[in-house]
């Protein structure tokens, strides 16, 4: 009898422990982007990106003065992956909180489990329709495509007022390429454009004489490219070698400096939307000192993704310092489900000056973010190099 | 106990359904075809399940039968594997060896470019928000557990049975088994819709369990993974499939703590495999099997 009693007694024990299972510290904060597999080109900026936060705001006193610290998963490219990365992140490693996938299809399969685990979830670079809703705890600091993609075809109707007939072309075997132009679309629609023509072609495509055709047929003012660095850069070379004159808009895959080697000197004068710049506001102190840092290791400025994961580990570690102010407790004192909840509750609450400007959450996780810019690709006479002009 | 099924139940289903979609690509394989087919019928499958899932036109029918609609978009993905496996296997199964392989990847890409087109499968982005038939990752076992262990009894009794061993002499020799009165077509295709309806209903079964389903699921990389799966498990009893989709998927995952090299072990591992074991991991335990019960046999015979 007095065993039983014991070994209820300790069962107890180990039952209460495993329910109030406090903070470890450092504070625990996960990433999980694609680190191998196609993806990881993409995952490896965000990987980057990451890591100079991690280091800028640990030497900026952490959180209140505990450190937190990094974890990585990597996704891979798949959704399978995705959901053992998160699985990982949330019982073995017990983070707080979640930046990631690096794929919106990923974010679909992967974000619904945290969130049923109640599990704060922020997409760095997650563009699709839909993603916030996925639940209470998913959110984003990546703006949706629809939001970004429209800011070019406006530069571009002011460079050029008498805009008439558009060609719309796009990588229909790719998820973000096809969302990017059916927002261009509907854009061009709405500000009373005609779309002479739609063209559609794979991403493993080299030869695009029939689609060039078709535009040179249409007699078009402007030409809109959704594609990838290696078949949207030929895409736009051919154009041009096969005499379009008129101005081209590039979608947000054309946002990479690999596009020049691809198509050399016809790169010049690509207008890009975008939703970060490394040099909008010379003023704004938190993107000068990522510029900084990622200039120091890596010699140039910092891409988009860099800059969007960034800005989502500056929004886990602002929201837990709101959480320590609004409980008046230490988050290492806490249980981890309670700061859990109470950071997903923070996240969605007032704004936060990050390297791609002013930005909020709102209720659903969506973001609401101040500036877009748009850039022009400007080629050095070597034709191999050129930079982003950001016109606005 | 608890914890570690919280953790890494998501694995060990992924490896009860990556060995059901092994096992797909063996019955085409009993019957000596290597069609790389099943990639196709697990997104029909898929996709079937995800449009009976989240479709409005279905949404009635949802309603008034509940839980039911699970059991349900199994049925449909199975009949509709069926019916498209009479309609591929039929003229396909007519080529042999690696035109038959081709002439199944093609076919998979062509099922891929479609949906890619498509307004009801969600082009690119796919099809999400799939409807839950469990709540933690780890109760999906209830469905894929029963399904493996109806399998492994279906495939004993095959091969006991006058239709199995027709496979078999059509594998060791088509002609041959022609001429002893074996209806070699019909048996093929036989074969390679008992592959396409499995598989079919693993993608039904897999859509709620990755919770979304897109055309990134069952491409021509899924056919190669299968195929190394078959071939490193070994080709030859039905624990080879098995053995090798559970192994092979679970690699990557136990070797996580290795970080960036873990996919390098994960190709020498493949590499030495198929070196060191030609008749895959099925064959290396068998000869162990066969080596031991000799080695009783001499020792405590007939003595």
């Amino acid at each position: 009898m007095k065993r039983v009693a014991i070994a209820a007694i300790s069962l107890l024990a180990v039952a209460t422990v495993a329910q109030a299972e406090l903070v470890g510290k450092p504070i625990p904060i996960g990433i999980g982007v694609a680190q191998t597999s196609n993806v990881a080109l993409l995952g490896e900026e965000e990987v980057n990106g990451a890591k100079i936060a991690e280091k800028y705001f640990n030497d900026n006193g952490g959180i209140n003065g505990t450190p937190f610290k990094l974890i990585f998963q990597d996704t891979g490219g798949d959704e399978a992956g995705a959901i053992n990365s998160f699985q990982n992140l949330m019982n073995r490693d017990k983070v707080v909180g979640i930046v990631g996938p690096t794929l919106s299809q990923q974010a679909f399969s992967a974000d619904p489990i945290a969130n049923r685990a109640k599990v704060p979830v922020i997409g760095p670079s997650n563009t699709a329709k839909g993603i916030p809703q996925i639940g209470e705890y998913v959110g984003r600091v990546s703006a949706p495509v629809a939001v970004v993609a429209p800011n070019a075809v406006k530069q571009a109707l002011k460079e050029h007022p008498n805009i008439k007939k558009v060609a719309v072309l796009y990588a229909q075997n790719d998820a973000f390429n096809t969302s990017e132009s059916g927002t261009f679309q509907e854009t061009v629609k709405k500000m009373g454009l005609q779309i002479a023509t739609i063209q559609k072609f794979q991403t493993t495509d080299t030869d695009f004489t029939t689609q060039v055709t078709a535009v040179l047929g249409a007699n078009v003012d402007l030409a809109i490219v959704s594609g990838l660095s290696a078949d949207g850069g030929n895409l736009v070379k051919q154009l041009r070698q096969l005499g379009y004159k008129g101005p081209i808009i590039g979608g947000n895959g054309l946002n990479t400096v690999n596009i020049f080697p691809v198509c050399g000197q016809y790169c010049d004068g690509i207008l890009i939307a975008q939703a970060y710049s490394p040099s909008a506001d010379p003023k704004n102190a938190i993107n000068n000192a990522l510029v900084k840092a990622y200039r120091d290791k890596y010699k140039k400025d910092p891409p988009q993704f860099t800059a969007q994961t960034f800005t989502a580990v500056q929004v886990f570690v602002e929201a837990l310092k709101k959480v320590e102010a609004a409980t008046k407790k230490k988050i290492t004192q806490m249980e981890l489900a309670k700061v859990r909840e109470e950071l997903n509750k923070q996240i969605r609450v007032g704004t936060y000056i990050t390297p791609l400007g002013k930005i909020s959450l709102d209720h659903e996780g969506e973001i609401h973010q101040e500036n877009f810019y748009v850039a022009k690709i400007k080629m050095n006479p070597d034709n191999k190099t050129g930079k982003y002009i950001y016109v606005k | 106990m608890e914890e570690f099924l919280q953790n890494s139940g998501f694995l060990i289903v992924t490896m009860v359904q990556q060995s059901l979609l092994a096992m797909s690509l063996y019955y085409p394989l009993m019957a000596g075809q290597l069609s790389l087919a099943s990639p196709g019928f697990y997104a029909l499958g898929g996709y079937t399940a995800a449009i009976i899932g989240t479709h409005e036109f279905f949404t009635p029918l949802r309603e008034s039968i509940g839980w039911l609609a699970f059991p349900l978009e199994w049925l449909v993905a199975g009949v509709l594997s069926a019916i498209l496996a009479l309609i591929v296997g039929i003229p396909a199964l007519r080529l042999r060896g690696i035109y038959l392989a081709l002439a199944t990847i093609a076919f998979v890409e062509i099922l891929r470019v479609l949906c890619l087109n498509l307004t009801i499968t969600g082009g690119a982005i796919g099809i999400f928000d799939v409807p839950q038939l469990f709540e933690s990752r780890w109760s999906y076992i209830w469905i894929f557990g029963p399904l493996l262990v109806m399998m492994l009894f279906f495939s004993y009794r095959l091969e006991k049975s006058r239709t199995g061993r027709a496979f078999q002499a059509i594998r060791e020799d088509e002609l041959a088994a022609d001429s002893m009165g074996i209806n070699p077509t019909r048996y093929k295709v036989l074969a390679f819709v008992i592959g396409a309806v499995l598989a079919g209903i693993v993608g039904a079964m897999s859509a709620p369990f990755l919770n979304t389903w897109n055309a990134r699921q069952g491409t021509f990389d899924a056919s190669i993974a299968y195929l190394a799966y078959v071939l490193i498990g070994g080709s030859r009893s039905i624990w080879g499939p098995l053995l090798g989709g559970a192994m092979l998927s679970a690699l990557p995952e136990v070797l996580r703590p290795l970080k960036d090299s873990r996919l390098i072990i994960n190709g020498l591992v493949l590499v030495f495999a198929s070196i060191y074991m030609p008749k895959g991991i099925a064959g290396v335990i068998s000869r162990l099997k066969r080596s031991l019960t000799w080695k009783s046999r001499k020792n405590g015979g007939e003595a």
